[in-house]
């Protein structure tokens, strides 16, 4: 063929696909991206969270600029459902009038304006948790001095426990233009709001419809069920992994001669309203980082080779699903109250000799940024009789932290701030007489210095985290500390120091407690490895220290940049966070053999894991550790005659969904689909008496038309039917 | 078939068997013989069958009206009462509605 007559093909082609591709739905419907859903979930005895309907909720855009622009939604507005676009420093302010006035509003879009962040957010309770705390502590607490109520949480909506009747969808401050298109539509159309009725109006459709409803007994027993034509689940329990990693191997120990063991725990979730958003900063960022780095330290001060100069183990515990009545914690308190927990040699309640909790930290790190000190608190849940295990713990910490001028307060009361511990005193008070000792290390006192608790909005922002951005040389090693404050990279006020300082302070208390003399070497926790941790954590999963630790088997592709969302997620599936902090334990605390991938792979030591990693230098690293995984799934789903309303455990499950999506259309007015209406039915009804006439005057209009036909055509129609 | 065309044992004949068939569960077939032969039962000058016409006349329609009414409030009472029957709601139901009780 000539080439001109392809050319003009090949455009005409072209030309005709650009004509005919935009289709009256594209023109008609403009997708809103980038949003993060509001989901269902369901408790043993209620659901919580949002739905839209089938097809999705439809409002007529309203600008929320202040709280008069909300009142008139709910009070005044003529052309209802509405939906409400609303940044998040007004959201607190106007959600409330939305849940108890509900009838005029649609929906709600949420975003997130850089320029204008609140003082708080939290979607949480301001009791967290409050229906599985350990019956002796108080939250409410009515407080002695004044007699006003403290609780952890102030700023607290607890939505995410409640029913809300309609979609809210969450746009963070990336997608801003977006809200920028719906603003434009919204000028245009609906900016006259006292002649809103009847007009062409700027409209948001949100789709976010649940499958699953009233409680997990009834969407568990849906899910169950085969019926022919849904065999639909509807609901899937709550659950992932708890990591843990002891400091010795404990195979080996018989009964007899056990070694007491020091366990140390932290939270590895968060949460928050919306699907796919939990950053978790301070909510648990901050205290797993320390925990982690701390265990690494330890490891380094302690060669695993030692282990039988030593009497004592540690036991490094990452809790999952902590955020949804702690799970995490609440199954492995169950499994070690049965006796099934660590699968090799289960320990029981009194193996356990102190159990060290790092709650909640990085609240109050922004509050702190200028200076060197971070007041740190440590609630004990203890009167005027203090275990000598609190007490050799506390005075050992206190020490270690005053060396670099660093504060711990202890707090004596029942009050436990939300943390393990009131797994392990529900659980355990059951089963023994004498108490385990327990304490937890936070930043905050009577309430939470974390404003954004279990919140989208709990970001590096609000840690005060800035990456340095410091390389790693190909065998792993971490610059000092002490060499990064010596050149000025860092400086003592900075985040990644004063978290290296609590862990490095924990490992050498815990030595002290291991060994049974102080530590007088030099080994301290790296701000270098916190900075890199944090960045993998906070900031994005393609991170150096994540590449390290990855399994050198899979891919080369490179993850997301973008921190993992660390809500907890359905048990059908294992989420990244616990793979990633294993692996980082793995990496961080293991022995590293030299050896190839399949010598590495023939390994079958009791008591250790071997794992193929990537390595610093990508090359592939065989790592012998105990680290292991270990299942985070309430024991309600697996007790078979549980009760679902006993809430004795955790019972939460997430509704199965289709189909997230926000879009944004002109709403025609109504006049004209009334007119096609009535002229519908007037065509109809002239056309009747159009026909009707002429049947009458058949005769007048036809010349040769029969006076009457109604006689022969019953006659025909008898000879027709047999 | 034209009743018209029938001879009257015949018409009998046919009444009688649709109100057996009716027997097997099929209170549909009794309603279309009670609508079916009322003409024949009712409103036609009087014969020799009639008398046995209208009595299976009207058994249908008492039949498929008594099943009516059984299905009818079995509809309503399931309809009303689904929810607060809890689990044997569910399992009664052929399509379990999603997203709500």
């Amino acid at each position: 063929m000539d080439s001109r007559n392809l050319i003009f093909l090949v455009i005409l082609t072209i030309g005709i696909n650009v004509i005919t591709c935009e289709r009256l739905h594209e023109q008609i419907y403009s997708s809103i991206e980038g949003g993060a859903g509001c989901f269902r979930r369901l408790n043993g005895t209620h659901q919580a969270g949002c739905s839209s309907s089938l097809n999705g909720a439809v409002g007529v855009v309203h600008m929320i600029q202040n709280i008069t622009d909300a009142e008139w939604l709910v009070y005044n507005s003529s052309a209802g459902p509405y939906m409400a676009v609303v940044s998040t420093s007004l959201f607190y302010d106007i959600i409330e009038l939305f849940m108890q006035q509900p009838d005029n509003v649609a929906g709600v879009l949420l975003y997130d304006n850089a320029t204008t962040r609140p003082d708080a957010f939290s979607q949480e309770s301001r009791c967290p948790n409050q229906y599985s705390s350990w019956s002796k502590s108080q939250c409410p607490a009515t407080q002695a001095s004044s007699g006003s109520k403290l609780v952890w949480n102030e700023k607290g909506t607890n939505l995410l426990r409640r029913d809300i009747p309609f979609p809210i969808f969450f746009l963070p401050q990336t997608r801003i233009t977006e809200i920028t298109k719906i603003e434009q539509c919204y000028n245009k159309f609906n900016i006259d709001k006292e002649n809103q009725k009847g007009q062409a109006l700027c409209s948001l459709q949100l789709n976010s419809f649940m499958y699953a409803a009233v409680n997990s007994v009834v969407c568990l027993r849906r899910s169950a069920s085969s019926a022919i034509l849904t065999p639909t689940k509807v609901c899937d329990p709550l659950g992932d992994y708890n990591v843990y990693y002891s400091l010795f191997p404990r195979a080996k120990e018989s009964e007899t001669k056990k070694k007491p063991v020091t366990l140390v725990t932290a939270r590895l979730d968060s949460a928050s309203l919306f699907d796919g958003v939990a950053p978790g900063a301070a909510s648990s960022v901050v205290g797993m980082v320390a925990h982690i780095v701390a265990a690494a330290t330890l490891a380094q001060i302690i060669p695993l080779a030692d282990a039988s100069l030593y009497d004592e183990n540690v036991l490094w515990t990452l809790f999952n699903g902590e955020s949804f009545d702690y799970i995490g914690s609440q199954r492995i308190a169950y499994d070690i109250a049965q006796g099934a927990w660590p699968p090799i040699s289960p320990l029981s309640p009194k193996d356990i000799n102190l159990h060290i909790e790092l709650g909640q930290m990085g609240g109050s790190l922004k509050l702190f940024k200028e200076n060197s000190s971070w007041p740190l608190y440590a609630f004990a849940p203890y009167g005027s009789v203090l275990p000598e295990q609190i007490t050799a713990f506390l005075v050992e910490m206190v020490n270690n932290l005053n060396l670099n001028n660093m504060t711990l307060a202890p707090i004596f009361t029942p009050n436990l701030p939300p943390s393990s511990l009131h797994s392990f005193r529900r659980i355990f008070g059951n089963i023994t007489d004498n108490d385990m000792p327990e304490i937890l290390l936070v930043d905050h006192n009577e309430t939470f210095s974390n404003k954004f608790y279990q919140s989208a909005l709990d970001d590096y922002e609000n840690v005060g985290y800035m990456y340095h951005n410091i390389s790693i040389s190909s065998d792993g090693k971490f610059l000092s500390t002490d060499e990064l404050l010596a050149n000025g990279t860092m400086k003592e006020s900075d985040a990644q120091v004063k978290i290296a300082r609590v862990a490095t302070a924990l490992a050498r208390t815990l030595y002290q407690k291991v060994a049974g003399k102080p530590y007088n070497g030099v080994v301290s926790a790296s701000a270098h490895l916190i900075d890199e941790m944090l960045y993998c954590f906070l900031r994005s999963q393609a991170c150096r220290l994540l590449a390290a630790a990855d399994y050198a088997s899979s891919a080369e592709e490179t993850p997301a940049e973008r921190p993992a969302p660390l809500y907890v997620g359905v048990a059908a599936w294992a989420s990244t966070p616990a793979v990633y902090a294993g692996h980082l334990l793995a990496l961080l605390t293991g022995t590293h053999l030299s050896v190839n991938r399949t010598a590495c792979d023939k390994f079958d030591e009791p008591g250790f894991s071997y794992y193929w990693l990537r390595g610093w230098n990508h090359s592939g690293i065989c790592i012998q550790t105990t680290m292991n995984f270990s299942q985070a799934v309430s024991p309600a789903f697996d007790k078979s005659d549980y009760d679902m309303s006993s809430g004795e455990f955790s019972t939460w499950t997430e509704s199965v969904w289709q189909a997230m999506w926000v879009r944004v259309f002109v709403r025609a007015g109504g006049g004209g689909a009334i007119t096609a209406a009535v002229a519908g039915v007037l065509a109809t009804a002239a056309a009747a008496l159009v026909t009707h006439w002429l049947q009458r005057h058949a005769a007048l209009v036809f010349l040769d038309s029969p006076a009457s036909m109604h006689s022969d055509a019953s006659g025909i129609i008898r000879t027709v039917n047999c | 078939m034209d009743l018209n065309r029938m001879s009257n044992t015949k018409k009998l004949q046919l009444c009688r068997w649709y109100f057996k068939v009716g027997f097997v569960l099929l209170p549909f077939v009794w309603a279309v013989n009670s609508i079916w032969f009322f003409r024949e039962a009712f409103i036609k000058p009087p014969f020799d069958e009639q008398k046995q016409i209208k009595k299976y006349v009207i058994m249908s329609g008492a039949g498929a009206l008594t099943w009516a009414i059984v299905l009818i409030s079995w509809a309503v009472a399931f309809q009303l009462q689904r929810v607060s029957w809890g689990a044997t709601g569910d399992a009664l139901s052929f399509i379990v509605p999603l997203g709500r009780a």
